[in-house]
């Protein structure tokens, strides 16, 4: 049994309730989550542009990677779309964060490809609070989804959360990650 | 039985025989009067929430765990949770504002006498724009706002109750009532500060009020020094009057923060501001006051302790906060002085007069034996030193903001200052990161060496938007071709303080009217350009297309509403007197208003901003304040956007998301920046007054998102909306999105569209 996240990084976060996330220690395993979705959506948030890891990747190419390895709609919030185009990549959607959260919960939306809801939301780079709050609104009202956090200071209220990691670590797992959806 | 006044009560109060307006259907509202306009707001704009604790635990059966549709002991569940602790919020914040109304009110009747009259000066014939509307009341003197105030608080009983266990379970008849109270917080604040401006006599009826010093630099820290903390400037200016009646009053330095510091300089333009309540920590390390006054409202509360630490005397002022403290009201004011000069006893008193008097006569006594200043980067940097660099970053992990913290001390513990600066500028000086710290490393006192030292201008607060400039620019506003209002309020828990004064600036160059109150208007002040200038030195003070004015302090928030309202009142002409859903669905179909609460953090805020929602106001809240747990959105593709023709009497499917949602949170500035105006556009707008707030919407979204608006199509209604300088590049998206010409109306309303007693014709003008 995987470990329940219930403090993260951020204090501000800790759980208050019963229904935590799965910390998905290994990259592997969470490479095999998002390979299994049938509709998965990436949503990137501003902080990912400013993140910048060792090797002068921002976690915004990260992220744009593993969405193009398995074919991942992406969904730009706050004005990471323009770092998106400055990249040569089309978001597939814009929205603010709070928009497509509005839109996720409910089971009828059909989704930025117009296929139907997504059925995996995988999030990065969004201001760990707000992250939070709207990974909370999706626990308590959508439970025809799951979530997903790539943040290094872990989400208790996601479904699957990424542990809490070092950034060279954080580095690592994205990296691992993206060598796992190649295969 | 909801009801607790009889209808004749209310004719009595508000008096039928005087006949300046007929009176409207709702003369002093109570919950269920308007709940069906409520309700009709919550149609289209559906809360939403993000619950920031799963559980209950009010009452003994709990704690319940509300998650995955589990309901509490009482049947709760957790969205009507969330609405309830939004409830809460605003009874608390309603209770706060309306309480600082009553002491202020009744202070100045015991002052003055209950029929000291109203008088707003030659411009605002229009005093209480919201008294007016909501109660159907026209306040002729200080007794006429006590009655505002016994209004108020009737309504506030059976919102509070309606939080008790086993009351409300609906989560959108919370909303109902959430609503409910933001209204009457508007109303009572406008009591507030017609009784301050006409008691303290205040600057009104005019705009160009004195620019004042703010910033912590400002503060002439060789004289004796008061700082005054609060909203309830009662204390502060008796303490003005003893300056003044003792000849003192360039001999002691009085400054305040938060909104007493603005009320205070209305009161005498030699009082500086220090900063708005997020330097409040900062400030009092700094050991600059020698003697503290605090009143009420978003005080530190550990005030006592902070005082002692620095060697300040504290006088507490309000019996909101006495701190467990002597009360020292009836003793000898000699004898209160000198156990506070030579004992360092602190006391709470709570008669102004006597607080003032005591306060100037400690300052001097103790300043001349104090030392106080900030400390500079050599004594910094050996502090810094004492940071173990411990791997588990506890500073961060406590800091809401998530600063790297133990980064800028290591730099600093170099000799490094730059990072630690750039940190100051997000950094709000609550101290949590020192209590975490293994080793309690003094941050906030660190801080100190990198604060900018600088004295900055603040125009003082005016008071109420002159009746003759809503006649001037009444009908551009409609029209649309003064884009729109932006007001900026609220508190300072920003993610970065030099937001405001760049957002503010933007849209006065844009020529939008940009307001400003409370702590957002001392930030905004706070930046200087190039040439050293504020804004508020930069751009006219008047209420007109291009003009920056602050209206002062948090109270002082109503007079934008006030000027909502006189819009629909003095330039459509229409019936004010208790006619609320009339002026609501004006403001919401006509006027575009659209407030940014960037760093909202307190209870009030999130009163005021759910008030300014039932008077129609878009507004938009800093990514802290998803905190509050609700917001109100729609969904622009997938809702239902038909309203009634008031001409025609046909409803007409408009297509058209505006305003998009009523209260939003917003992650950055740049989104931020693109949000304004689209929030600012509304259905009446005629295609110039379109074409113009399409033309601010395009070419921020292409500035900040580098591309036209994704969602433009949604707002364009015919071509000729689109604006001529885009309109070859606007013309093949609209192609490629299908997009078609939108149902075209004379006079767009809600009245009609919901069960009301309003009839459709009332909305003629």
């Amino acid at each position: 049994m995987a470990e329940v996240m219930k403090l993260p990084f951020w204090r501000v976060n800790v759980l208050t309730g019963l229904k935590g996330a799965r910390v998905i220690e290994d990259p592997r395993e969470c490479a095999g989550l998002i390979r299994r979705a049938k509709r998965p959506l990436f949503v990137a948030g501003p902080r990912a542009i400013d993140h910048y890891f060792d090797n002068g990747k921002t976690s915004l190419e990260y992220v744009l990677e593993i969405a193009r390895l398995v074919n991942m709609p992406t969904c730009a919030t706050a004005h990471v779309k323009k770092r998106m185009l400055e990249l040569g990549i089309k978001p597939d959607s814009v929205y603010d964060i709070i928009e497509i959260i509005n839109h996720l919960k409910d089971p009828d939306w059909q989704g930025v490809r117009k296929e139907g809801n997504h059925d995996l939301i995988v999030f990065s780079g969004i201001r760990c609070e707000l992250a939070e709050l709207g990974l909370s609104t999706l626990k308590h009202f959508a439970p025809h989804l799951k979530t997903m956090a790539l943040c290094r200071y872990s989400h208790p209220n996601a479904d699957y959360a990424q542990p809490i990691l070092s950034d060279e670590k954080w580095k690592g797992y994205f990296e691992e990650l993206v060598t796992n959806l190649q295969q | 039985m909801v009801v607790t006044l009889e209808r004749d009560d209310v004719s009595e109060l508000i008096r039928p025989e005087d006949m300046w307006e007929p009176i409207g259907p709702t003369p002093m509202p109570e919950i269920p009067d308007l709940r069906n306009w409520s309700m009709r707001l919550l149609k289209t704009y559906k809360p939403f929430y993000a619950p920031f604790c799963d559980l209950c635990c009010l009452c003994t059966y709990g704690k319940c765990d509300l998650t995955a549709g589990r309901k509490g002991a009482c049947g709760l569940d957790i969205a009507s949770q969330q609405a309830r602790m939004v409830l809460i919020a605003c009874c608390t914040g309603l209770a706060a504002h309306g309480a600082h109304a009553r002491h202020m009110i009744d202070y100045l009747i015991e002052r003055l006498g209950e029929n000291y009259k109203i008088d707003l000066g030659m411009q605002v014939d229009v005093e209480a724009p919201i008294t007016r509307t909501v109660m159907g009341l026209k306040p002729e003197t200080l007794g006429g706002l006590r009655r505002v105030v016994e209004y108020v608080e009737g309504g506030l009983i059976h919102l509070v109750s309606s939080t008790h266990t086993g009351q409300e379970g609906s989560s959108l008849d919370f909303e109902v009532k959430n609503l409910h109270a933001g209204m009457l917080d508007l109303l009572v604040m406008e009591a507030a500060d017609i009784a301050q401006i006409v008691g303290f006599g205040y600057p009104t009826s005019i705009a160009d009020t004195p620019l004042v010093d703010i910033g912590w630099g400002s503060v002439d820290k060789t004289k004796p020094v008061v700082l005054c903390i609060g909203h309830n400037a009662a204390s502060a200016n008796a303490l003005i009057d003893y300056l003044r009646a003792n000849d003192l009053e360039d001999e002691v330095e009085v400054c305040g923060i938060c909104c007493t510091a603005h009320d205070v300089t209305r009161y005498s333009d030699k009082a500086k501001v220090v900063g708005p309540l997020s330097r409040q920590l900062f400030f009092l390390r700094c050991g600059i006051a020698d003697v503290i006054l605090t009143d009420e409202q978003c005080v530190m509360t550990n005030i006592p302790e902070e005082a002692r630490k620095t060697g300040a005397a504290l006088i507490a002022g309000s019996d909101k906060i006495c701190y467990g403290l002597e009360d020292a009201t009836e003793k000898e004011t000699d004898e209160v002085v000198q156990e506070m000069v030579d004992d360092g006893k602190q006391f709470v008193i709570f008669d102004p007069e006597k607080a003032g008097e005591v306060a100037a006569r400690v300052a001097v006594e103790i300043a001349p034996r104090r030392k106080k200043g900030f400390i500079d980067e050599a004594e910094a940097q050996e502090l810094a030193k004492g940071c173990e660099k411990c791997k588990a970053f506890m500073c961060s992990q406590a800091c809401p903001n998530l600063l790297p913290i133990q980064q800028g001390m290591q730099q600093a513990a170099e000799g490094s200052f730059d990072r630690l600066r750039s940190l100051f500028d997000q950094c709000f000086t609550c101290g949590k990161c020192e209590q975490e710290c293994p080793r309690h490393l003094p941050v906030v006192k660190i801080m100190q060496s990198v604060a900018t030292k600088e004295t900055f201008k603040l125009r003082s607060g005016r008071g109420p938007v002159h009746d003759v400039e809503i006649r001037k620019v009444g009908s551009p506003i409609v029209l649309g071709t003064i884009p729109g209002i932006v007001a900026f309020v609220g508190c300072s828990n920003y993610p970065a303080a030099g937001d405001i004064a760049e957002m503010a600036e933007e849209f006065a160059k844009r020529k939008y009217i940009v307001c400003l109150s409370g702590c957002a208007a001392m930030t905004a002040a706070m930046q200087k350009d190039e040439e050293g200038k504020t804004i508020y030195e930069k751009y006219p003070p008047d209420f007109d297309a291009g003009c920056i004015l602050n209206v002062g302090s948090c109270v002082a928030n109503a007079h934008i509403a006030g000027a909502a309202i006189k819009v629909a009142n003095i330039f459509a002409t229409l019936p004010s007197r208790a006619n609320y859903e009339v002026i609501a669905d004006y403001i919401l179909n006509r006027v575009g208003a659209c407030g940014v609460a960037w760093g909202a953090y307190s209870q009030k805020a999130a009163t005021i901003g759910t008030g300014f929602n039932r008077w129609g106001v878009p507004v938009i809240l800093g990514p802290h304040s998803s905190k509050y747990r609700r917001l109100y959105l729609s969904r622009k593709e997938e809702d239902d956007w038909t309203v009634m023709d008031g001409r025609t009497g046909q409803l007409v499917g408009t297509q058209e998301p505006t305003p998009e949602h009523l209260a939003y949170v917003i992650e950055t500035k740049e989104r931020a920046m693109v949000t304004i105006p689209k929030l600012c556009m509304r259905r009446n707008d005629t295609p110039p007054g379109r074409q113009i707030k399409l033309s601010h919407y395009i070419s921020l979204y292409k500035r900040y998102m580098g591309s036209l608006p994704d969602d433009l199509h949604h707002f364009v209604r015919s071509t000729r909306d689109i604006p001529l300088v885009y309109k070859k590049e606007v013309l093949p998206y609209l192609k490629e999105m299908g997009w078609k010409e939108k149902p075209a109306l004379s006079l767009p309303t809600l009245i009609g569209t919901y069960p009301s007693k309003v009839r459709l014709d009332a909305v003629i003008h």
